[in-house]
């Protein structure tokens, strides 16, 4: 490369990344100060002259029951779901990965749930759970069942097993992808050994899979932790506040009581929770780009 | 490597880990495509749902959902596409374009910066980290910040407001896979343009811009699924004039929760742009998401 080319090459990464630069300053920069200013400010949607309230929203956040709540209903949700759907999803994968018929066909189904948008899947839902005209409330009642689906002790089982139905097809489609890669002469080996088919999985598909599944397990939770569409137009967060996730409350906090401070305040309390991931989240990106996609 | 690892997945089972189909294994197979098939259909049993409601009288809904009296109709479609009352075609046209909108910006923000980055060494790191760094954030970290910023900007309830919402959602993912794509050109063949004289552009958007094209294929069509379905940024930033599908079909759902034919109507005409492409582009899709770019 001649030295007038580097020259050239040295203004043009500024031409060429101008554009971003621009973009990330007044649209990421920006948001993100604005966002943690706002959790010092007793920022309302009624009273925007926002005097200084230093850490007051972060006192009144930990005495919240609403937020402590949310909290714990959000983690609680994010390890179940997870847990479930990425055995699920692992067990899925094995049995798909190997020829049979109509596999194209299963397979591009299988996708679907992943592309419909979570909000009309919600709308959905609420179609095939009505208590009138609802095929699982009329399928339930037919087998002598009568349950409330939306009752305080069925909804969150409820709200899990729809997540389930929805994201075990993510997990599998991450697992499975992994599963290509895998070095089919190791496997071929175990056979040869003799290895027994669920030996096979545990002492060698196990082992090799661990960074895959780790990665299906880390985007799922952190998916999970921030879930707010399904949730939102199934629930609203109830009955009462018994479904409200983290993100259901910021946002009611925010756009519903008008305290934008304090939702401010919560977001920020789980940027600074989550910012510690983002080395491992990173590193991963980094090793994939070298092996698996 | 993206698009050859994609490629097997969508055609099927290459190194698989059974071996080859034998005949006294037949009978398991059919049992595999059993189970897998059973699987497969129940995930998607919402939405084979909402497509059998959507096909039937206000009347035989009334009649519950075991109901075995059938009389097809396609009145809920008319009625969604055109009826008095209801802004679907608005909804619809606002989603589009948002999504193409969102779509062009990502690349043409995404496509330079991110080969400066990659190339050209501007912003190291950073740039990379920075983007799985906001692909980890949670979307409603950013709702407060967003409401006042587009406030201030007068683009609340605006389409170009949400264009640029989901391109901020967006570029990360965008920038993720780009990068990636830089990165599977070899670089002899830019070397080859710079031995020939080409500047830095022309190299980029005649030579390198092209061999790109199934990254870009995948950032577009993801890009353009994601913004689609996007719900918490339109229940956000919009009121009326800018609403999306989502949210006008969600809100439909709340302020009525009547008329459960037209809305199942409205449902399923908006799951076709994503579901199409998940059929007719899915090894971009397949790439894509499993390079841990999937979005909730």
């Amino acid at each position: 490369m001649s030295v007038q080319n580097k020259a050239g090459a040295n203004r043009a990464k500024w031409v060429l990344g101008a554009p971003l630069i621009l973009f990330t300053v007044v649209f990421v920069a920006v948001p993100v100060f604005q966002g943690v200013q706002t959790s010092f400010y007793a920022l309302t949607l009624q009273d925007p002259s926002a005097p200084f309230a230093g850490l007051q929203n972060y006192r009144d956040l930990f005495s919240s029951p609403g937020f402590l709540n949310a909290a714990r209903f959000t983690v609680g949700f994010a390890l179940a779901v997870t847990t479930i759907e990425t055995i699920l999803g692992f067990g899925l994968a094995m049995v798909v990965n190997r020829t049979f018929p109509g596999k194209k066909i299963f397979f591009t189904l299988l996708l679907m749930p992943i592309m419909v948008a979570p909000a009309l899947l919600g709308v959905m839902f609420r179609l095939l759970l009505n208590g009138d005209i609802g095929l699982v409330p009329a399928l339930l009642d037919k087998i002598g069942l009568q349950i409330s689906l939306f009752a305080p002790d069925s909804v969150v089982p409820l709200l899990v097993v729809l997540d389930i139905m929805q994201w075990t097809p993510f997990t599998f489609l991450i697992i499975y992808a992994g599963l290509q890669s895998f070095p089919t002469d190791v496997l071929e080996a175990a056979q040869i050994d003799g290895a027994g088919r669920l030996r096979t999985v545990a002492s060698v598909i196990l082992p090799i899979m661990k960074p895959i599944i780790f990665a299906a397990v880390f985007l799922r939770l952190i998916d999970a932790i921030r879930t707010f569409d399904v949730i939102y137009v199934l629930t609203a967060g109830g009955p009462g506040t018994k479904t409200t996730t983290l993100s259901i409350f910021i946002y009611k906090t925010a756009f519903e009581s008008g305290g934008f401070g304090l939702a401010a305040a919560a977001s920020t309390v789980i940027m600074l929770l989550l910012l510690p991931l983002v080395p491992f989240l990173v590193k991963r990106i980094a090793r994939q780009e070298g092996d698996l996609a | 490597m993206t698009t050859d690892a994609a490629t097997s997945l969508a055609t099927g089972s290459r190194g698989s880990l059974a071996t080859r189909p034998r005949s006294p294994r037949r009978r398991r197979l059919w049992g595999t495509s059993l189970v897998v098939g059973i699987i497969a259909i129940s995930v998607n049993v919402p939405w084979l749902n909402a497509v059998l409601v959507s096909f039937k009288t206000e009347g035989d809904i009334g009649r519950g959902a075991l109901s075995t009296h059938l009389a097809p109709t396609v009145d809920h479609y008319m009625n969604a596409l055109g009826a008095s009352g209801y802004d679907f075609p608005r909804f619809f046209l606002n989603s589009t374009l948002i999504a193409l909108g969102a779509v062009v910006l990502v690349l043409v923000i995404g496509v330079p910066g991110t080969y400066a980055a990659v190339r050209l060494g501007f912003g190291g790191r950073l740039i990379m980290n920075a983007s799985s760094g906001l692909r980890l954030l949670p979307a409603i970290f950013f709702a407060v910040p967003y409401f006042l910023l587009m406030s201030n900007m007068h683009l609340i309830d605006t389409v170009p407001g949400l264009i640029i919402a989901n391109t901020f959602l967006n570029l990360p993912l965008g920038i993720i896979l780009l990068s990636a794509g830089f990165r599977d050109i070899p670089i002899e063949v830019e070397e080859a343009a710079w031995v020939d004289g080409a500047s830095t552009y022309r190299t980029l958007f005649s030579v390198v811009v092209p061999m790109l094209a199934p990254s870009l294929v995948a950032v577009a069509v993801l890009v353009f699924i994601f913004t689609w379905n996007d719900y918490l940024f339109a229940l956000i930033l919009s009121s009326s004039n800018a609403t999306p599908i989502t949210l006008g079909a969600a809100n439909f759902v709340t302020s009525t929760g009547i008329r459960w034919g037209d809305i199942s109507a409205a449902t399923v005409l908006s799951t076709f742009p994503p579901v199409l492409f998940a059929i007719f582009a899915q090894r971009f899709l397949v790439s894509g998401l499993s390079s841990g770019a999937v979005k909730g």
